[in-house]
């Protein structure tokens, strides 16, 4: 059984992100920080990408919690962030670390797989490329998870993928 | 357009996508599809593949009820998705919602106050006893123990309507609100949930003999589907699977949201981590949730009522709708949030809903409506379980680790 | 001779008599009340109500007659992919053999109203219980004809319960057997007379008798075969409509089969009724008798399924091999003992 502490999840997440940043550091990977609220977003070069996930993954951040992926099409790139947090290390248990890169926008981006680090991305995987038409080099299984192929075809999360909706009112005469 | 030609365990595509080279099935496996239209597999598909009787290879396919929440999510303004997104678990309305409700809070920087977060604590212990119930009903036809579905969707129904007599509603309550709840609680509230708790407690213990303690359900559950701790966290298991595996991580303790950080209430872990552990986990979780409703009960009764929605929301509010709420305690929604516009930002709200720990992340770009909306829920994480802790059961296992998994496709295809 | 004497003595011909009048259409009537004690019961344990709205008064008792006439009626949808011969003529001969034990089964000691010649009946148990044997092979040729993954399981799963449990059941019913020494199912209930009846007597079999019965014909909990959580009907999940109902009556028949015989072998069969001359006496009361100790057996397992669930296939082998087999033999050296001893 576990008591409800009174933590203070701020201070947590100040120490996740120290341990996070000293893990990439000590392997001499260059990265910038960006704060959201409740959470830190590491972002490095494509390249440090692999390498950055073994760092963490030592460091202790033993899951992915989310694969989140936002489409900007004015700055014509994908922002990719591997939300980590931590099942077994006390300490840092909780905190929300994003290992984040940013993708060019192109008709086939690809990224390296971080399946091979952590298992648990396998699925988001899946589902990043069959939403964004993101392919993850290297992954073992890359099919589509959610969708039939002719919609995952059309990339829906893609912004320029939008919705279009029925128009309930259409053929009715606007009065009378 | 594309010719959607399935080959053997991959995609034919023309247009892009990748094709998995086909699988060659061993010479002496046997495959079998379990679902979906196949009375012990929901809406979903597993490809499992056997050698006598034994799963080699397991492979879950799921998305047959996906709804494209995250697209709709981006285009429906801040307040409409709430009722959206509890569609993807009715029995745990307020839980789904809940993250949400976080997320858009820290980007607006509005507060709820004390009431308010004890009504929304109080709502998602409630759901949160229906969601195990419900898990508990299909886990028990999954083994044949028609008893126990009985039972347990009969004692949902008490829930069910503790639920409508806060709310109003019986499965989709959408009650949270950013800043603050929907309604207080009715004078009659207090005894009802109190008549409740006690009968939920008498009916555990009911429970107890016929199912848990039954010598037939624990030969069907003792040591099957072992997920052992660092399995778990390599696959990410969430919710009580985790905490089966003695894994100690739930976010009302991690991240305390609402209430929590003022209830008395504690975390059950487990460390075998069977289908028996999740079982047992779920049980006591439901123990402690009878807690928490007494606690919060007793709060709300003690307390004088306040108006539970945010100080600088409710400053907007005309005089109409704070009349309202002084005479029957219900907020009603500003016609200006129909056009909300929140702060740029990125949030992530995170909630323990009934089968573990949702996370929705939340960016806005300052408009009318969310730039992104990402969720991932418990049964989604918990998906990968099947493919990873199936192979080397028997066949006749599947059904006892599925109900244990307490796996619920709405949830998990979004 | 007219016309309706021939009719009257054809029907009243003690075979068809009691094959297919009472046999046949005794057990769909007594088929049909197990079932709906089956879920009147189940219902109550989980606090329900069960059938009721098809006729109140009789507690719902006609939503079952509804549901007979719905297999009857119903469309029988036979797959491009399936034997059709073997599927078809597998239900059939599943039922009709399930019915035939009734045809060597005395239901009174009044000579005149046994099924066959007394000349014939010397070994009426030995014969009731080989034909218990055939139909569990028309499931597994059913479940093989279905041509489907989840049939042909169902079907091997089958062979397994019934390469155990068959055994099983018949060993135990014959632990009377031994201790009366005699395979003359007329003269085992008549050993047993008033008090000695063989569930006091040998309750060791008795229980391997009722546990193997559920097992071998497929009792709620325990239709491993027809698991519908992984195999959704097991042999049956290509069958409808009347070919459907001909295969779950089977069922039903064979237990309602080996409830007459537990109630012969182990219930003290017509006693406490001394059957005596006449029809009355002579057959329809003592038949009842025996009638009612069946039907109360097979209550009685119909009621297990509002307690227990499922259990898994190696598990049920496991018991069967290990608990209910020793216990049989035990039964039946128990039985030896009880001969030597010269108790009848």
């Amino acid at each position: 059984m576990l008591q409800a502490p009174s933590r203070d999840y701020s201070s947590v997440l100040g120490l996740a992100l120290e341990k996070a940043k000293n893990a990439l550091s000590s392997k001499g990977i260059v990265f910038s920080v960006e704060e959201g609220k409740g959470f830190y977003d590491i972002i490095v070069e494509r390249e440090y990408l692999v390498a950055g996930a073994t760092a963490l993954k030592e460091a202790g951040f033993d899951h992915v919690v989310s694969l989140t992926v936002t489409d900007y099409p004015k700055e014509k790139k994908f922002r990719l962030v591997y939300h980590l947090t931590s099942y077994l290390d006390y300490e840092i248990a909780g905190a929300i670390i994003g290992l984040g890169v940013e993708v060019p926008r192109s008709d086939r981006p690809s990224v390296p797989s971080l399946t091979q680090v952590w298992r648990s991305a396998e699925f988001q995987e899946r589902e990043v490329y069959e939403f964004f038409g993101i392919e993850f080099e290297g992954h073992p299984d890359l099919r589509p998870l959610l969708l039939t192929p002719p919609v995952a075809e059309l990339r829906p999360l893609r912004k320029d993928f939008v919705v279009r909706e029925e128009n309930i009112y259409e053929g009715v005469p606007k009065s009378g | 357009m594309v010719e959607d030609v399935r080959i053997y365990g991959g995609w034919k595509d023309e247009l892009g996508l990748k094709v998995v080279p086909s699988k060659k099935i061993g010479k002496d496996l046997y495959e079998v599809f379990i679902g979906p239209q196949h009375p012990g597999s929901g809406h979903m598909r597993i490809t499992v593949r056997l050698d006598g009787d034994i799963i080699v290879e397991a492979d879950p396919d799921i998305g047959y009820v996906h709804r494209t929440m995250e697209k709709l999510g981006e285009i429906r303004g801040w307040i409409k998705p709430i009722p959206l997104f509890e569609r993807m678990a009715i029995h745990d309305a307020c839980n789904i919602t809940m993250p949400y409700v976080l997320a858009v809070e820290k980007l607006m920087g509005v507060e709820p106050p004390l009431r308010a977060k004890y009504l929304r604590s109080l709502l998602c212990e409630i759901n949160r006893i229906g969601a195990h119930l419900y898990g508990f009903a299909i886990f028990g036809v999954f083994l044949g123990h028609s008893t126990m579905y009985m039972w347990a969707m009969g004692d949902r129904e008490v829930f069910i309507e503790l639920a409508e007599a806060l709310t109003g509603a019986r499965l989709t309550h959408s009650y949270p609100l950013p800043g603050g709840a929907r309604r207080d609680i009715p004078a009659d509230f207090p005894d009802m949930a109190r008549r409740a708790v006690n009968y939920m407690r008498k009916r555990l213990k009911e429970y107890e003999k016929i199912f848990l303690n039954n010598p037939v359900i624990r030969s069907r559950l003792e040591g099957v589907g072992v997920i052992s701790k660092g399995l778990a966290a390599e696959l990410g298991i969430v919710g009580p699977n985790a905490r089966a595996s003695g894994i100690g991580y739930d976010v009302r303790i991690v991240e305390p949201y609402d209430a929590y950080p003022e209830l008395d209430f504690e975390v059950p872990v487990f460390r075998e981590g069977d289908a028996l552990a999740r079982t047992m986990v779920r049980v006591e979780e439901i123990k402690q949730s009878l807690r928490i409703i007494e606690q919060a009960v007793e709060w709300l009764e003690k307390n004088p009522r306040e108006p539970i929605v945010d100080k600088y929301l409710y400053g907007k509010y005309p005089p109409l709708h704070k009349k309202i709420m002084e005479s029957e305690g219900r907020a009603k929604l500003l016609p200006i949030s129909a056009a909300m516009k929140v702060p740029k930002g990125r949030a992530i709200g995170r909630a323990e809903t009934g089968r573990g720990e949702t996370i929705y992340y939340v960016e806005s770009d300052g408009g009318v409506n969310p730039y992104r909306v990402r969720i991932v829920t418990a049964s989604a994480r918990n998906a990968i379980a099947f493919k990873y802790v199936l192979p080397g059961h028997k066949i006749m296992d599947l059904p006892a680790i599925y109900g244990s998994l307490d796996y619920f496709p709405p949830e998990s295809d979004r | 001779m007219s016309v309706l004497d021939t009719v009257a003595s054809l029907i009243f011909y003690p075979p068809i008599w009691q094959l297919l009048i009472l046999g046949f259409g005794g057990a769909l009537v007594v088929a049909m009340v197990a079932v709906w004690f089956e879920r009147k019961a189940a219902a109550r344990v989980q606090r329900r109500i069960g059938p009721y709205w098809a006729s109140p008064r009789l507690g719902g008792l006609m939503h079952l007659m509804a549901d007979m006439l719905r297999y009857a009626f119903q469309q029988v949808v036979i797959p491009r992919t399936v034997d059709f011969w073997p599927f078809i003529a597998a239900p059939i001969f599943g039922m009709a053999l399930s019915i035939l034990p009734f045809a060597v089964t005395p239901l009174t000691s009044n000579p005149n109203f046994w099924p066959l010649p007394p000349a014939l009946m010397e070994y009426s148990l030995l014969v009731a219980l080989a034909i218990t044997t055939l139909p569990p092979i028309f499931i597994i040729v059913s479940g093989w004809a279905a041509n489907n993954p989840f049939t042909i399981i169902g079907g091997v799963r089958e062979a397994f319960i019934i390469l155990s449990y068959e055994l099983i059941a018949i060993l135990s019913l014959f632990a009377p057997a031994v201790a009366v020494g005699s395979l003359n199912i007329v003269d085992i209930v008549q050993a047993q007379g008033l008090v000695k009846w063989f569930i006091v007597l040998n309750p060791l079999a008795f229980l391997a008798a009722i546990l193997a019965v559920a097992m071998s014909t497929s009792a709620f909990p325990f239709e491993i075969p027809e698991s519908e959580p992984e195999v959704v009907a097991g042999p049956f999940t290509e069958y409808s409509g009347i070919l459907y109902a001909l295969n779950m009556g089977g069922a039903y028949m064979r237990r309602f089969v080996f409830g007459l015989l537990i109630s012969l072998m182990f219930l003290g069969g017509w006693y406490p009724i001394v059957p005596g001359e006449g029809f009355i006496l002579g057959y329809a009361l003592p038949s009842l008798v025996v009638v009612v100790k069946a039907v109360v057996v097979v209550l009685a397992i119909s009621f297990l399924r509002a307690i227990y669930g499922r259990y898994r296939l190696d598990q049920a082998l496991d018991m069967a091999w290990r608990l209910v087999l020793p216990l049989t033999l035990a039964g039946i050296l128990l039985a030896l003992v009880e001969a030597y001893l010269g108790i009848f």
